[in-house]
């Protein structure tokens, strides 16, 4: 009752919008102009909603979510955790205490040498730092010497540094235009959502999970029907799963250490009626029936609640609680501990108000009653892949975790040290609790798990890795698409499929197309390009309108109540908060506020007609999307609205604020009923789709007419857009990444589509528009490969920057002394290797550096330990040179050298050494359509084909890649590529764009090369380069936009004669980094078994790799040695060089040997002429 | 076989000429012999590019590669090519490659004082030969030479500098692309139209209309007086079979036979400027003579006769 009274009494202040009838959009009145406008006004057309997309991208932005959700956790939720842990007090004085008052996150900043200076997020990059600020909190506290106590405040004390997410709103880069980015040495571009931590780019993934507080029925291996909760509450996590098994109804909880049955937490609950429990569950008798079993079998012997609490103590796990010596009476603790674990870990998240357990019976009555659905009915069993059923945790989220962990170390650690202080009998220095706030703690503790990704939170025995990752820059679309991956929860390996098909509930939020090859496919996946994940929202204000909106309280409803035919339940966030007996009017209402602005944007109602429940949710991470809103089927949105925002007078907030668009979760979709193109309305339907490409994500919308490729295709182009070439930032050249590939020439696509001009693809293109030949040409063309025009390889096309980074320290050591970097030494017999040193030993820009040349003259002491030692001479040094190890016969050149201080004060060089590289055989190309191939012969121009008109190909691609793979965007891009070229106007193949005019026609694209000359369908008659002679086929041939995708032949080809060995086993060592040999593999060797070659097996298997000579004693068959003064072998055995004969041997078999002999197992040789 | 000729006396007629275009007729030869020509424009007609870049000073934004790439790809005036010496047969400097034979030496010295960003460009290259420079179009029709200020190398803003040293050498276009003098050199067979005008009598205006508007090019046009349908432009033929195509979708077979000439060649010719297109055509029958002096002068020696077998005799007789 009292929560009731408090919660209207909060409420007028709610309840003002709702008597304001006008506010509301969809009054009748207002309903009636809008119809009589729209009969007047002209027939739109679907194309101008599209203008809300570049708007909607520049209120969000790309990575908005992960922005969002940094920003929650550093406006909102750190304050939340301090508040709820803010009083260290010491344990021995309670009056001596210390509180927090206030806690924000500063400006990006470092300290050093106690002067704080700002960061900006590129210096950090270089320099090898974490771009964090100072978290500053507010601080009361009781200082004080010889018991006297003073109260003290502090303000602005630093206790740690916070890595700050790069665009978010404690950064410096927030709010910035181009201008000032490009100051700050930012690319404009960059979409940010990301983390420096020690001069690395790290991203926090999206983690996928199921929903926490919701009820989930599934049914098991064995075809029981469980019921499970994940509670999640501040302080525990748990979960509870409620199972039908044979007929009867058990708890599983894991402090329990078998299942019991669940009347039995019942009656342990107070509901010592069965009646109770059946009117709970709902009076239809088949439910009756159901539950008739369970009560039957508790009926036997537990009537009462202590009977009932009795019997759950005997189930608990022993461990759990051991004992305490102190406790006076042990069977009431023991009945103190079961009511513990039922308030506290069963259903944790029903909490329970001065033992009151009605609301989680209740709880457990719905459990049962869903439970009962399943078994009559098998389809509401619950789908776990249902996008619906999911949430997605964010950065924020994960951050707070952590950062909660690490607050509570920190304050236990204080109370610690303070206790252990106060403890001492005498104190001289004057007592200042403020002075012992440790900083380490929480800086490490955050830049170690952003650093490694592994979340370990103890409190809820978490202990996930790989949850951050460095953030891969091989190309701008790579990095978009590394910040909207997201991460599954469960392991890859098992071999389910439910979890990897394409759900349809993905529709708008989850890209189909994009996810990789292999083992995480269809795990991983990536956010649609309009999806928004939201955060949480206030919960209380939005209860008590809810009561005023009509829901009855639970605890004024008897059982029977509860599920009348006539009413629904109404479940926020997961707590069941009573009952409505008009769901349609309240979702209605509930809706209505929303649009108006009243609540959050992001509350979803969903009315479930068949569990008869009202479901409300504003937890966070849920998946929403924007959509236009209809009325009877007519868009809300009217031309003078777009003229509007054309002119800038309106942004998107606007139409969301007015009503106009409102975010839709997965689970309120189900209500509506979406058109995807207006004219396609009908007069039910509620909402129209802004644009239909937008369910694909920012990968998948750089292929042209990707509707007309087979699916896979599609798929497969997502993952190499990451691997091609081109422009990575606009910062790029001021970037010191270890590895960057750069396109020397990159294009921007002849063929665009939508995404490409809003994520700035157009700007940061990743490949070339290649004119290409359809035909088969030399056979150097088959599987995929294609040949290449020396003349364009000439003139720069597939031209390619690769720089590397290399980088050298200047160490200092403990006994004072420290590398030195001496000057080169030009006589001496390493001349030609330090060309390119400069007088100050270190290498310079510009300077052509070759394999094995020597790019930094270091000197390291010979003693580095003990103790410290000064004046050192050369004779002290030895030489420590760092050598360049680059492809053999190459030369790169020293693009850049960077000097800077490290945390630990030594001095660390960077190099970048650039490479340009032009196309060889064997690189690797791949066009947008998942058509990858590699170059298989470079043929001169005069040789190539060439039309009347003079054109010449630059690539050649065999026709036999076609009709396999089905991708027929391809074919439509080269049409649209050649009318592209010849009308002077790019053309737009944006997907499922024919019908609002993102996309040309082939009709209309074949109408333009007519026009200019061209044959429709896009063949030319060609004239072989060789003869002369006209071709016998006309030739399919236009532009394509091709990528040069990171694999090439020179970081690839490897062969080897002799080289280094293992030490071990003296065989040839493995892999081209250390110059291995090629393996002759088992299978390998059974293929020269098989063919009987004996002596090559001998030869690739002993004399080409690890040949040993060994004595061996006929006598004994061991193994013997050979003496050098004697000039013979002696057997050890024997004590003789009687029977000793030489032979060869495998050293992998002496090893073999001499192991077994050390396990006392003698093998001996018996030796026979050959 | 001995003693029979089958030399033939091709026919050349120039149809335009520009310093950059040329348009020809080549008649009474066949396709091995125009595709030869067209192969010694594209890739064996010297000429004079930038082969070797030392920069002294680069702060701009382009690496030294880049710009000595974009560099070599500019045309030079190459008009003294031909009486130019390969530097890797030059025995002046041993091959070294740097003198006045075989060699021209470029200078560019560029720095940027004021805060508009400054266009290097290939008026920038000072030559030390009067005679090789940069290809200037600013004379060609389309432009204005006040504002046309060549190729453009590099930008360069406030404070950045670019200073370099080059040598111009000698080579073809098969080597590398930036010595190929043609910008585009093509061919076609010329068509042979023939319009069945019994058949084409038997159209309607309507039909014929449709039936010459199906050509994607305009080849046939209706003469508005007499309605018939004329050819105007054979050579506007794609060889596209359209009005082919066309005329069987009509039902009436045979309105049009079109047919290649096999022993006539209508030629294109663009050059990038480093040579006139008269003298690239006449430059690129001069090496294919010398190609087959090379072929012939060897002819006493018996691997000659190895080589070419009958062909090398044949060659003797012809």
């Amino acid at each position: 009752m009292g929560v009731q009274r408090e919660s209207v009494a909060g409420f007028p202040g709610h309840n003002l919008p709702l008597n304001n009838g006008t506010q509301i959009p969809n009054s009748p009145v207002k309903g009636l102009a809008i119809d009589k406008q729209v009969l007047a006004a002209p027939i739109k057309s679907a194309v101008e909603k599209y203008q809300l997309l570049p708007e909607f991208l520049k209120v969000r932005g790309l990575v908005k979510q992960h922005l969002d959700s940094f920003n929650y956790f550093v406006n909102t939720e750190i304050k939340k955790i301090v508040r709820a842990n803010n009083r260290i007090e010491s344990s021995l004085d309670p009056s001596i205490y210390l509180r927090f008052k206030d806690i924000r996150i500063g400006e990006p900043s470092v300290t050093l040498d106690g002067v704080s200076e700002n960061l900006n997020p590129h210096t950090c990059r270089l320099s090898d730092m974490t771009y964090a600020a100072p978290i500053k909190v507010d601080v009361e506290y009781i200082e004080g010497s010889h018991g006297q106590k003073t109260r003290a405040q502090k303000e602005n004390v630093v206790i740690g540094r916070m890595p700050i997410m790069l665009r978010s709103c404690c950064c410096v880069l927030y709010g910035k235009d181009e201008a000032e980015l490009a100051r700050l040495g930012e690319c404009p571009l960059d979409p940010g959502g990301y983390f420096i931590i020690k001069g690395t780019e790290k991203v926090i993934l999206i983690q996928e999970q199921l929903s926490k507080n919701r009820i989930i029925i599934d049914m098991d291996k064995k075809g029981n029907i469980n019921a499970s909760v994940t509670s999640s509450s501040e302080t525990i996590k748990s979960k509870t799963t409620i199972q039908m098994e044979k007929g009867k109804l058990y708890l599983i909880l894991s402090q329990f250490s078998t299942k019991v049955p669940i009347m039995v937490v019942m009656k342990a609950m107070g509901m010592e009626s069965d009646q109770e429990v059946v009117q709970m569950v709902g009076r239809d008798p088949r439910y009756s029936a159901l539950l008739m079993p369970s009560i039957e079998e508790c009926g036997k012997d537990i009537h009462t609640k202590e009977q009932a609490l009795d019997y759950l103590e005997s189930k608990l796990k022993r461990s759990m609680y051991p004992p305490s010596a102190h406790a006076p009476n042990a069977s009431s603790e023991k009945a103190g501990r079961v009511m513990t674990i039922l308030k506290d870990v069963f259903l944790a998240n029903v909490r329970v108000h001065q033992n009151n357990f009605r609301p989680k019976c209740i709880y457990v009555g719905v459990m049962l009653r869903r439970i009962m659905d399943a078994i009559l009915n098998k389809d509401a069993i619950d789908d776990k892949d249902y996008v619906g059923n999911k949430r997605l945790e964010l950065s924020g989220q994960l951050i707070s975790l952590l950062f909660e962990d690490l607050f509570k170390t920190m304050i236990t650690d204080v109370k610690r040290t303070v206790d252990s202080i106060l403890a001492k009998p005498s104190r001289s220095s004057r007592f200042d609790f403020a002075q012992w706030i440790v900083r380490d703690n929480i800086t490490n503790g955050l830049e170690r798990a952003l650093s490694t990704g592994n979340w370990d939170v103890k409190r809820f025995k978490m202990n996930k890795k790989g949850v951050t990752q460095v953030l891969g820059r091989l190309s701008f679309i790579g990095t978009l698409g590394h910040m909207t991956r997201i991460n599954p929860q469960f392991e890859k390996s098992r071999k389910v499929s439910g979890p990897r098909a394409l759900q349809p509930s993905q529709w708008g939020m989850l890209c189909p197309c994009d996810t990789p090859e292999g083992e995480a496919c269809g795990l991983v996946k990536n956010l649609a390009l309009m999806t928004h994940v939201t955060t949480d929202e206030e919960e209380e204000p939005l209860i008590s309108l809810f009561y005023c909106l009509g829901v009855e309280d639970l605890e004024l409803l008897s059982g029977e109540e509860l599920h009348a035919p006539n009413s629904f339940l109404v479940i926020f966030n997961g707590h069941i908060l009573g009952k409505h007996r008009r769901p349609q009017r309240f979702a209605t209402a509930i809706r209505m506020l929303r649009r108006a602005g009243k609540i959050g944007e992001f509350v979803s109602v969903f009315l479930n007609e068949k569990q008869r429940c009202v479901y409300i949710a504003s937890d966070g991470g849920r998946v929403c999307r924007p959509l236009v809103i209809a009325d009877k089927g007519i868009s809300r949105i009217k031309e003078h609205h777009m003229k509007e925002l054309l002119d800038g007078v309106r942004t998107f907030d606007d139409f969301l604020r007015e009503g106009l668009i409102e975010y839709l979760d997965v689970n309120e979709e189900n209500n509506a009923l979406i058109a995807l193109y207006e004219a396609d309305a009908t007069p039910e339907t509620t909402h129209i789709e802004i644009e239909p490409f937008t369910i694909l994500g920012v990968c998948a919308g750089l292929i042209p007419y990707p509707h007309h490729n087979q699916s896979p295709r599609n798929t497969y182009q997502c993952a190499m857009g990451k691997q091609a070439m081109g422009n990575i930032a606009y910062n790029q050249l001021s970037r010191m990444d270890t590895l960057l590939y750069l396109l020397v020439y990159p294009q921007k696509p002849l063929l665009t589509t939508r995404t490409i001009e809003l994520v700035g693809y157009d700007k940061l293109g990743a490949g070339q528009n290649a004119t290409v030949a359809v035909m088969s040409y030399s056979g150097y063309d088959i599987e995929d490969a294609i040949v290449m025009n020396k003349a364009s390889l000439d003139r720069g096309f597939g031209r390619c920057i690769v720089m590397k980074r290399l980088s050298a320290i200047i160490q200092k050591y403990e006994n004072n002394t420290q590398d030195r970097i001496a000057r080169p030494n030009r006589a001496g017999n390493d001349a030609g290797r330090m060309q390119v040193l400069d007088d100050d030993g270190i290498a310079a820009p510009g300077e052509i550096i070759r394999p094995n040349d020597i790019y930094i003259n270091k000197q390291t002491p010979r003693v580095t330990r003990g103790t410290m030692v000064t004046g050192l001479t050369d004779s002290d040094f030895k030489f420590a040179p760092q050598t360049f190890k680059g492809p053999i016969g190459e030369s790169s050149v020293v693009d850049k050298v960077a000097l800077f201080t490290d945390k630990n004060n030594n001095m660390c060089i960077k190099y970048l050494i650039r490479h340009t590289r032009r196309p060889e055989v064997g690189d690797k190309f791949s066009s947008r359509h998942g058509q990858k191939g590699v170059c298989g012969t470079i043929v001169q121009q005069e040789d190539f084909p060439f039309s009347e008109r003079g054109i010449c190909p630059d690539l050649i691609m065999n026709p036999h890649g076609f009709p396999s793979r089905m991708t027929v965007g391809k074919m439509i891009e080269l049409l649209g590529g050649k009318a592209g070229v010849s009308c002077g106007r790019f053309h737009y193949g944006s997907a499922f764009g024919e019908p609002s005019g993102h996309a040309d026609t082939v009709e209309a694209i074949s109408h333009t090369l007519v026009e200019k000359g061209f044959s429709y369908n896009g063949k030319d008659f060609i004239y072989s380069g060789i003869t002369g002679c006209p071709l016998q086929a006309y030739i399919f041939m236009g532009p394509i936009y091709y990528q040069k995708l990171k694999h090439m032949v020179l970081d690839k080809m490897h062969a080897r004669g002799s080289g280094p060995r293992v030490m071990l086993t003296r065989q040839p060592t493995e892999g081209r980094a250390r110059n291995g040999g090629l393996r002759v593999g088992e299978m390998e060797r059974d293929c020269l078994i098989a063919y009987g070659a004996s002596m090559l097996i001998f030869e690739r298997l002993m004399i080409s790799s690890d040949p040993f000579e060994v004595q061996v004693c006929r006598a004994c068959g061991l193994l013997g040695y050979y003496n050098h003064k004697l000039k013979t072998g002696i057997c050890s055995s024997c004590k003789n060089g009687d029977n000793i004969s030489t032979m060869k041997l495998p050293y992998a078999c002496k090893l073999l040997i001499q192991e077994l002999q050390s396990m006392n197992i003698v093998p001996r040789l018996k030796l026979a002429e050959a | 076989m001995e003693g029979k000729s089958y030399q033939r006396f091709p026919k050349v007629k120039i149809r335009e000429m520009k310093d950059d275009y040329l348009k020809f007729e080549l008649r009474e030869t066949d396709a091995s012999m125009a595709n030869a020509l067209r192969r010694v424009m594209i890739a064996e007609v010297p000429t004079i590019a930038i082969d070797l870049v030392e920069i002294e000073v680069n702060s701009s934004v382009l690496n030294d590669e880049f710009i000595a790439h974009r560099l070599g790809l500019v045309p030079l005036t190459s008009e003294r090519a031909m009486s130019m010496r390969f530097s890797r047969d030059c025995d002046a400097c041993d091959g070294d490659g740097q003198c006045e034979f075989c060699s021209v030496e470029f200078h560019l010295r560029a720095k940027c004082h004021s805060d508009q960003t400054l266009d290097v460009t290939s008026k920038d290259l000072y030559s030390s030969d009067h005679t090789v420079v940069p290809v200037d179009f600013s004379d060609s029709a389309g432009y204005d030479s006040s504002e046309n200020r060549g190729i453009i190398i590099v930008k360069l803003r406030r404070g950045q500098e670019l200073r370099l040293r080059a040598i111009a050498r000698k080579g073809i276009g098969k080597d590398h692309a930036k010595w190929s003098p043609a910008a585009t050199v093509t061919f076609m067979y010329e068509p042979d139209i023939r319009i069945n005008e019994e058949l084409m009598d038997t159209l309607t205006f309507e039909e014929k209309r449709n039936w010459v508007d199906s050509s994607p090019t305009k080849v046939f046009d209706i003469d508005p007086n007499t309605h018939q349908v004329v050819v105007v432009d054979p050579e506007a033929y794609t060889y596209d079979e359209e009005v082919i195509k066309k005329a069987d979708a009509m039902g009436k077979h045979g309105l049009v036979d079109i047919t290649a000439k096999e022993d006539s060649f209508i030629f294109t010719v663009e050059s990038t400027g480093a040579i006139k297109a008269s003298q690239l055509l006449l430059n690129a029958i001069e090496v294919l003579k010398q190609k087959l002096d090379a072929v012939r002068l060897s002819d006493d020696t018996v691997e000659a006769d190895d080589q070419f077998g009958e062909l090398g005799a044949h060659m003797r007789g012809g």
